[in-house]
């Protein structure tokens, strides 16, 4: 503009060109119509470094940059001619060399006949514009590079005016909304989308102008391939007035993002719903010691709500005294990194809202979360396991007083039969220390003709888990003496059957069986009274048996003598009599043998017998009476009985005994038929049963008496046969009763267990 | 009367009563032995002098019972009781019921041939009065009808004047009937006549 004044100025005085051209603060060349240079000042030449003669002619084209003389010269060449305004932009070389970006202008034509010459001459002004030009080449870098970045986008841009028209979508928008460069530009939504879509993205637009600011909002689109959630931001763009030109938008397509969101807030669901359900209290709490976040839990264990807690510090939820003792390390802990506490199932003392305090279980759980630490606590309440526990360990507490002042010897064991625990009464008894006794130490107080036997049935015990029962005598410490003792025990079983312990106790029972043994003693004298009374009862029976053959041998022995006096004894006579008298001698032996061995005053001889053997005995030794009052024996023997363990005599006593009775029964007057029967077999329960059986008159009003001594109703019997038998099959343990016959009469049954069963 | 004893033996044991009749063969007596009293009933005894040698203890009736039932059946034959076990209350039931004797097992022989012996006069005896009072009775059937009404109120101590006055007819009837009587029954005297008749009037029908 300055130039052009003052070449203007300068054509209207018609001065001095080469003084003018001087006086231009910039580059100024003199051009002449063919192009060539007529004239540069002082400054073009000092600028680009080269004289006067070698800018003339075409030589200054050697100062511009070779990539843009050719296009500025057929620039320069076509404007030449017209006379209209040139400007120009090309690189010229410097002295130093360099390039710089000028400006060349065509600034006057002057005229041909100003002057003494009467060529037309242009005026060229250079202007350095390097600078600018490097500003807009970074310009053109940054929009370039801002335009690949909107191209680029994932995302979907535009830039709408203010009447909705589309000024600039970007490839994803218009790959995305299928439309091209051409079609959308000047478009509106409505010309190019259904009325229903463009209605809708037409509105979120009126909002955006009519607030002025930025929107973002969630739009759901149906595209070709199905329906897609995109997060859309539209703004305003204002131009310098304040005012709203133009609508600017990101589309965002989230529905990828949407699927992987909904994957991690389904996560953060089922840890959210774990959190809320879960019956431990989850507390988190940050660096500083306040809680970030309660679970609702903590509003049944703590009383508190979960949002109330939130900044305050933890230690709300512990007692006074535990909340130092926390600080303390929590604060060593993030100095140190070090734990004093078992962060897992550590049981601590919490305190509720209402002031009470109650046990807890802790577990600790640590996080870093962009860079902070929250730590998160699972607070369990105990206080009603505790209370169980404390309930289990005073019950276990009463249990072991009650173990140690009962008066009886306790003892527990391991499955292994290693003793592990003995109570103070078997350390008082047997003088050994808790210590001693553990393990086989007990072993010490068992007389030694004991052990062997002991230590076998304790380890059949132990391994087979059978109750174990045995009679030892022990070593009692108070007079050194060795006493009777016996020790029972049952294994304690778990669920699968298996041993986990043994408990046994103790017994002396050495007073106890000194008096049994007299007990037997008398038992035995009382059971042989009985025999001798119920010998009595049938001595006329048994005086029959035996001098029946005593009378023959006395008549044979009388007859001899007579014969031999008169000389008149055939020898074959004699012969016959004497194996006669023999005969009846071996009789009435085998007779007495039977008697004596009934009678005879014996301690119990228990052996396995077979019940049977002994019911033929007794039938040989009740024969007589049986015969001689008519009564028959019907006989019912099971052949296969297992065996028995007891006395021969007294099992003998109580089966005579009960022949006898039934004798007496059905040889009333009112009894049709003398009989009786004699059954044997094994019982539901596996014993052996006799049951002997009349028709007779039965018990009538006297049954409950039966077994009461000396109850009888016989003129000169006892009343003690029927205690006396019960008593001995008891002591063989098994049970004597009796039960009315049908339609009449009595049923006297006794049962004996089988040998193996009571050989123990 | 002439022919020889028999002795009964009864004894449940074979031993006892074989060695009973071997003993009394000794002494030249015949026995004759059963196993119970059963056995012995069903036989038809002899017509001979005979005794019971009895145990007690019998299967079945017992020897006290056999004892009672021969004098409820009117068979009058002596016993001789052995026992193997004998009680003073059984031998005195025993005695008194008419046993000639009661030995306990085992017994003297002697006892035994003793007893044996007693037995044997016993029925004897018994047997030779059994026969007279056979013949009294004939004697006495043979008299008529007024003559045994006669002889039963003299033999009751009436007067003849009493029997007259009774029977309704006169005193010196009744003498003749009186004197036949006599005749008839070889009364020699009015004691021995009385005699008789009690002899007759005994409840006896049967002879053993």
């Amino acid at each position: 503009m300055a130039a052009e004044t003052q070449t203007a100025k300068v054509s209207g005085e018609g001065l001095d060109l080469r003084n003018l051209i001087e006086t231009i603060p910039a580059l100024v060349v003199c051009v002449l119509r063919d192009g060539s240079v007529e004239l540069a000042n002082r400054a073009w030449q000092e600028y680009t470094g080269t004289s006067l003669q070698q800018l003339r002619g075409s030589g200054w084209q050697t100062t511009i940059h070779p990539d843009d003389v050719r296009r500025f010269v057929e620039e320069w060449n076509a404007n030449l001619p017209t006379g209209k305004p040139l400007a120009a932009e090309a690189r010229m070389r410097r002295a130093d060399g360099q390039y710089h970006w000028f400006l060349i202008r065509k600034a006057l034509a002057i005229p041909p006949n100003q002057g003494g010459d009467s060529s037309l001459r242009t005026l060229i002004a250079c202007e350095d514009i390097n600078e600018r030009k490097q500003a807009e080449a970074r310009l053109h870098q940054s929009e370039t590079q801002l335009q690949a970045f909107f191209e680029n986008s994932p995302s979907m841009i535009f830039l709408k005016d203010r009447g909705g028209r589309y000024l600039y979508t970007n490839r994803e928008f218009k790959s995305v909304r299928r439309v091209t460069e051409e079609h959308i530009n000047g478009k509106t939504d409505s010309e190019l989308f259904p009325s229903e879509q463009a209605s809708v993205f037409e509105a979120s637009d009126r909002q955006v102008l009519q607030a002025g600011v930025a929107i973002e909002f969630e739009q759901v689109t149906v595209q070709k391939d199905g329906q897609h959630t995109s997060i859309v931001q539209k703004f305003p763009l204002f131009n310098a007035d304040g005012e709203i030109y133009a609508i600017g938008g990101i589309v965002t397509d989230i529905t990828e993002r949407r699927r992987e969101e909904a994957a991690l807030r389904y996560t953060e669901e089922s840890r959210r719903i774990v959190l809320e359900t879960a019956s431990d209290a989850v507390v988190s709490m940050d660096e500083t010691g306040a809680i970030r976040f309660a679970n609702p839990a903590t509003m049944r264990i703590f009383g508190y709500d979960p949002t109330e807690l939130i900044g305050k510090p933890l230690t709300v939820l512990m007692p006074e005294w535990i909340r130092k003792l926390h600080d303390a390390g929590f604060r060593r802990y993030q100095a140190t990194g070090q734990r004093h506490l078992n962060w897992q199932g550590t049981e601590l003392t919490a305190l509720r809202k209402n002031g009470e305090e109650f046990p807890v279980e802790v577990s600790f759980g640590e996080l870093t979360r962009e860079g902070h630490k929250v730590f998160t606590g699972f607070i369990r309440d105990i206080s009603v396991r505790k209370r169980a526990e404390e309930k289990l360990r005073v019950s276990e507490r009463t249990l072991r007083e009650l173990t140690e002042t009962i008066p009886q010897m306790l003892w527990s064991a391991e499955a292994d039969g290693a003793i592990d625990y003995c109570n103070k009464r078997v350390l008082d008894y047997t003088g050994l220390s808790a210590e001693q006794v553990q393990g086989a130490g007990w072993m010490k107080t068992v007389h030694k003709d004991d052990i062997d036997k002991m230590a076998a049935a304790w380890s059949a015990a132990v391994s087979s888990g059978e109750p174990f029962q045995h009679e030892f005598r022990c070593l009692r410490a108070a007079d050194r003496a060795y006493r009777w003792c016996i020790s029972r025990a049952l294994p304690l079983r778990d669920q699968s059957a298996g041993i986990i312990k043994w408990f046994g106790t103790v017994v002396d029972l050495h007073d106890w069986k000194e008096a049994q043994q007299a007990l037997q003693m008398t038992q035995a004298e009382l059971a042989r009274v009985s025999r001798l009374t119920t010998m009595g009862e049938f001595a006329a029976s048994i005086a029959h048996e035996v001098n029946q053959p005593l009378t023959a041998v006395t008549n044979n022995g009388s007859a001899c003598l007579r014969l031999l006096a008169n000389r008149s004894l055939d020898p074959e006579v004699l012969r016959r009599a004497l194996e006669e008298i023999v005969a009846d001698g071996t009789r009435a032996s085998a007779v007495v043998a039977r008697i004596r061995a009934f009678i005879k005053k014996a301690p119990a001889e228990k052996s396995e017998l077979d019940i049977n053997e002994v019911i033929q005995e007794v039938l040989a030794l009740a024969g007589h009476e049986l015969h001689k009052n008519q009564v028959v024996v019907e006989c019912q023997l099971t052949s296969t009985l297992p065996l028995v363990r007891a006395d021969r005599v007294q099992l003998q006593q109580v089966l005579l005994n009960l022949i006898m009775n039934g004798i007496e029964a059905v040889t009333g007057a009112t009894v049709q038929s003398r009989a009786l029967s004699l059954e044997s077999r094994v019982d539901e329960s596996g014993s052996v049963l006799v049951a002997v059986s009349d028709s007779g008159t039965g018990f009538g009003p006297e049954a409950d008496r039966l077994f009461t001594p000396f109850f009888t109703t016989k003129p000169n019997g006892m009343g003690m046969g029927l205690p006396i038998s019960r008593s001995l099959i008891e002591s063989h343990g098994g049970r004597l009763w009796a039960a009315a016959n049908s339609p009449h009469g009595a049923v006297f049954s006794f049962t004996l267990p089988p040998a193996g069963e009571y050989s123990s | 009367m002439t022919a020889a004893p028999v002795i009964f033996v009864v004894d449940d044991d074979p031993s006892v009563r074989s060695s009973l009749k071997f003993l009394l063969s000794t002494v030249g007596l015949h026995a004759e032995t059963f196993d119970s009293a059963d056995s012995f009933l069903h036989k038809k005894p002899p017509d001979v002098p005979s005794c019971l040698v009895l145990d007690v203890r019998l299967p079945g009736l017992s020897g006290l019972d056999f004892q009672r039932e021969l004098t409820a059946r009117n068979i009058r034959i002596p016993i001789v009781f052995l026992t193997g076990h004998g009680d003073i209350p059984m031998s005195v039931r025993a005695m008194k019921a008419g046993a000639v004797e009661f030995l306990t097992k085992p017994f003297r022989d002697q006892d035994l041939l003793d007893a044996v012996r007693v037995a044997l006069d016993r029925d004897r005896a018994r047997r030779e009065q059994e026969t007279e009072v056979v013949d009294l009775k004939r004697r006495f059937d043979s008299l008529t009808s007024r003559e045994q009404e006669v002889i039963a109120l003299v033999v009751a101590g009436m007067l003849n004047k009493q029997i007259a006055a009774q029977l309704g007819t006169a005193e010196s009837t009744v003498k003749v009937q009186r004197s036949r009587a006599m005749e008839k029954m070889h009364a020699a005297s009015l004691a021995e006549l009385i005699q008789m008749i009690e002899k007759v009037k005994a409840p006896s029908k049967k002879a053993s």
